[in-house]
């Protein structure tokens, strides 16, 4: 550069001073632009991105539960609610007006309260509104904001609330099928990167921070036209027995598939307040009973498959007692000699505990844990229980000889549904199942799992066809057109130290039809105290009405016509 | 003189680009803001959806059908007798 301080000034000179004055401002310029864009890039960037970028979740919403045919039993919906800022809002009351009007608030006292909480920065106006009521509210007005929350209902209401369980406030399931499929109903929100303008819209999204991962549904086994028809009987005849609980369990005799469970009392999810403890238990997978009477087709079913047996037997059962080891075994009365079917259908005590005895005590424990006993049903839920069961190395002779008719083992009402799908299966395994299974995957995979040999299940089948026919004890659980099998249960309640006189459990469990068995149903209602409490004449007719509803809906052909074309001649000479 | 021609091509090329760069930019957010209101729509479709389906499962509660189909339509269940078996 020319040294031009102090020389008289001529045009060159004057020329070469802008000139180094320009290049002087202009290196400041770049001097600080390559300040800016390269020693404090970072800082700058970071403090712009706080003034900019977000990070805003992506709403995720819970799996819905289905029933077998997609009606929502458990859904999620989005619901908005509705915050203000305190400080911000009072300074605008008209506005503030304007939004209580539209969510209709009284105004007077929603401005007293927030005055009172003047001091908050975020207080609720309203929780849980539909969306669109609350983004009209809040629309363009400074102060009011929407918080996204998600609201679970149950439509069903108390008929599946055993089933369905509920989520807690977090949407975390806390019972029943909520619970042990939460992992699967889950959703989880994500999360985006995104820069937003002045007035606070998006414009643009950088990245995705976390995908959003929404919840799967389930599709249970219920049916819940056959669930809401099971629910109303039981509910009934809890009422009109003035019983204690009771439980109903449907079977698909076929794959295992609880088409119906239900319990009395019940609850609806739908309600915090109604959900006590003991509402709450699904006592047809909790609760457990002896199951007496009901229990006598597996003695049977075992006997008959060690070839002790057949339908042809006889057993004296006169004089209608007898003792082990000093305590009495009795029956009713003196039935004198029965054969099997004659047994099951009078509920000899006398005769099913001979057979029983007639089998070594480790056979007989062999052949009830295939059954099922003491095994728990296998459907996942939470406090399942799997009954009582004691290994014959514990039995006294006493204990061998009263297994036969029930008593010293308890089951739950859906073990026992299970035990009977058995021999409704032909015999097979049954695999007891809350969720749908897939029609057709069963057939191809399935190894046939005998627990006794198709012949006995057939034999058995055919007995109990005769509890249910004129002579027997469950004659209310017939049903017109359809070959009905059963067994009745009147079991008395276990107390400390011995057994409660007064105190029933009433049971039937039954299968439909007896040609080509398509389900089955157990019953159990805890201590009916008024209109009766025989296992036939309480559990038997909610079978009898739940089953003909389930027959019909499900078309099941009828496979009994000669029996319902005597009805109707019957009717017919009647009226 | 090549060599400026080649300059001048370049700073062409450059100012070219850099607009197209802009107006990409402007085409990425009005894209953005449009994905922005189908994302809004699909958010308050999936409102609705939810709230009918409410809906439909509150009307179509079984107690509900059953009451209306006793008590409006005075329907009931047929008795044995009433039954005809086609052929």
């Amino acid at each position: 550069m020319n040294e031009t301080k102090g020389q008289p000034v001529f045009f060159g000179g004057r020329h070469y001073l802008v000139l180094f004055v320009l290049l002087c401002l202009m290196t400041g310029l770049v001097g600080r632009a390559l300040y800016l864009q390269i020693v404090e890039k970072e800082f700058l960037a970071s403090q712009g991105g706080q003034r900019q970028i977000r990070t805003i979740e992506t709403p995720a919403y819970r799996g819905a539960i289905l029933d077998r045919y997609g009606t929502p039993l458990a859904i999620s919906t989005p619901v908005d609610s509705v915050w203000v800022n305190p400080s911000e809002i009072l300074q605008n009351l008209p506005a503030l007006k304007k939004v209580t009007q539209q969510l209709s608030m009284n105004y007077s006292e929603t401005v007293d309260t927030l005055k009172r909480k003047a001091n908050k920065e975020f207080v609720y106006l309203k929780r849980q509104i539909e969306p669109e009521l609350a983004s009209r509210a809040s629309d363009n007005v400074d102060g009011v904001y929407i918080q996204r929350e998600y609201h679970r209902y149950y439509p069903a209401g108390e008929v599946v609330g055993h089933l369905v369980g509920f989520t807690d406030i977090d949407d975390n399931g806390i019972e029943g099928l909520e619970k042990v499929y939460d992992n699967w109903l889950k959703a989880e929100a994500g999360a985006r990167r995104v820069i937003r303008n002045r007035k606070g819209a998006v414009i643009e999204e950088i990245n995705q921070v976390k995908a959003a991962q929404s919840g799967k549904d389930i599709y249970s086994s219920i049916d819940m036209r056959l669930q809401y028809i099971a629910y109303r009987s039981l509910a009934r005849a809890i009422n009109y027995h003035a019983a204690k609980s009771g439980s109903a369990v449907l079977l698909d005799a076929r794959t295992g598939e609880v088409l119906a469970m239900v319990n009395q009392p019940s609850y609806n999810p739908n309600q915090a307040k109604q959900k006590t403890s003991g509402n709450r238990r699904n006592r047809a997978l909790t609760d457990v009973f002896e199951p007496g009477s009901t229990i006598k087709p597996f003695t049977f079913a075992a006997a008959i498959d060690k070839g002790l047996y057949n339908q042809k037997s006889i057993i004296d059962t006169s004089p209608g007692w007898y003792t082990v080891s000093g305590h009495p075994i009795k029956d009713y009365r003196n039935y004198g000699p029965l054969d099997l079917a004659g047994i099951l259908r009078k509920s000899s005590n006398v005769g099913a505990s001979r057979i029983a005895l007639s089998m070594k005590d480790e056979e007989l424990w062999r052949s009830f844990s295939d059954y099922g006993f003491g095994k728990p049903p296998g459907v996942i839920f939470p406090g399942e229980s799997s009954g009582y069961f004691r290994h014959f190395s514990d039995w006294q002779k006493l204990d061998h000889a009263i297994m036969g008719y029930g008593y010293g083992v308890s089951v739950s009402i859906t073990q026992l549904a299970r035990a009977y799908a058995m021999i409704a299966n032909q015999g097979q395994h049954v695999d007891v199942s809350l969720i749908r299974k897939e029609p057709g995957i069963k057939v191809e995979n399935q190894v046939e799992r005998h627990v006794m040999s198709s012949k006995t299940a057939k034999m058995v089948l055919e007995m109990m066809e005769e509890v249910v026919g004129p002579k027997g004890t469950a004659q209310l659980a017939a049903i017109a057109g359809y070959r009905i099998g059963g067994k009745t249960g009147t079991t008395k309640k276990s107390t400390v130290g011995g057994y409660d006189e007064d105190n029933y459990f009433s049971v039937f469990a039954g299968v439909a039809p007896i040609s080509d068995p398509r389900l089955v149903m157990a019953v159990i209602v805890d201590e009916p105290t008024q209109n009766g409490y025989y296992g036939g004449k309480v559990a038997a007719p909610v079978f009898q009405e739940v089953m003909s509803n389930a027959l019909r809906i499900l078309d099941v052909k009828p496979d009994d016509i000669p029996s319902l074309r005597a009805q109707i001649a019957d009717a017919e000479k009647g009226a | 003189m090549p060599g400026v021609y080649g300059v001048l091509l370049l700073l062409a090329f450059v100012i070219g680009s850099a607009l197209s760069v802009i107006y990409v930019k402007h085409e990425s957010r009005v894209l953005f803001s449009e994905l922005r209101n189908v994302q809004k729509k699909q958010d308050q479709e999936i409102i609705e959806w939810g709230q009918l389906q409410l809906q439909n499962s509150t009307l179509a509660t079984h107690s509900n059908v059953e009451s209306h189909a006793r008590k409006t339509l005075k329907m009931k269940l047929p008795k044995t007798i009433q039954l005809v078996r086609l052929p």
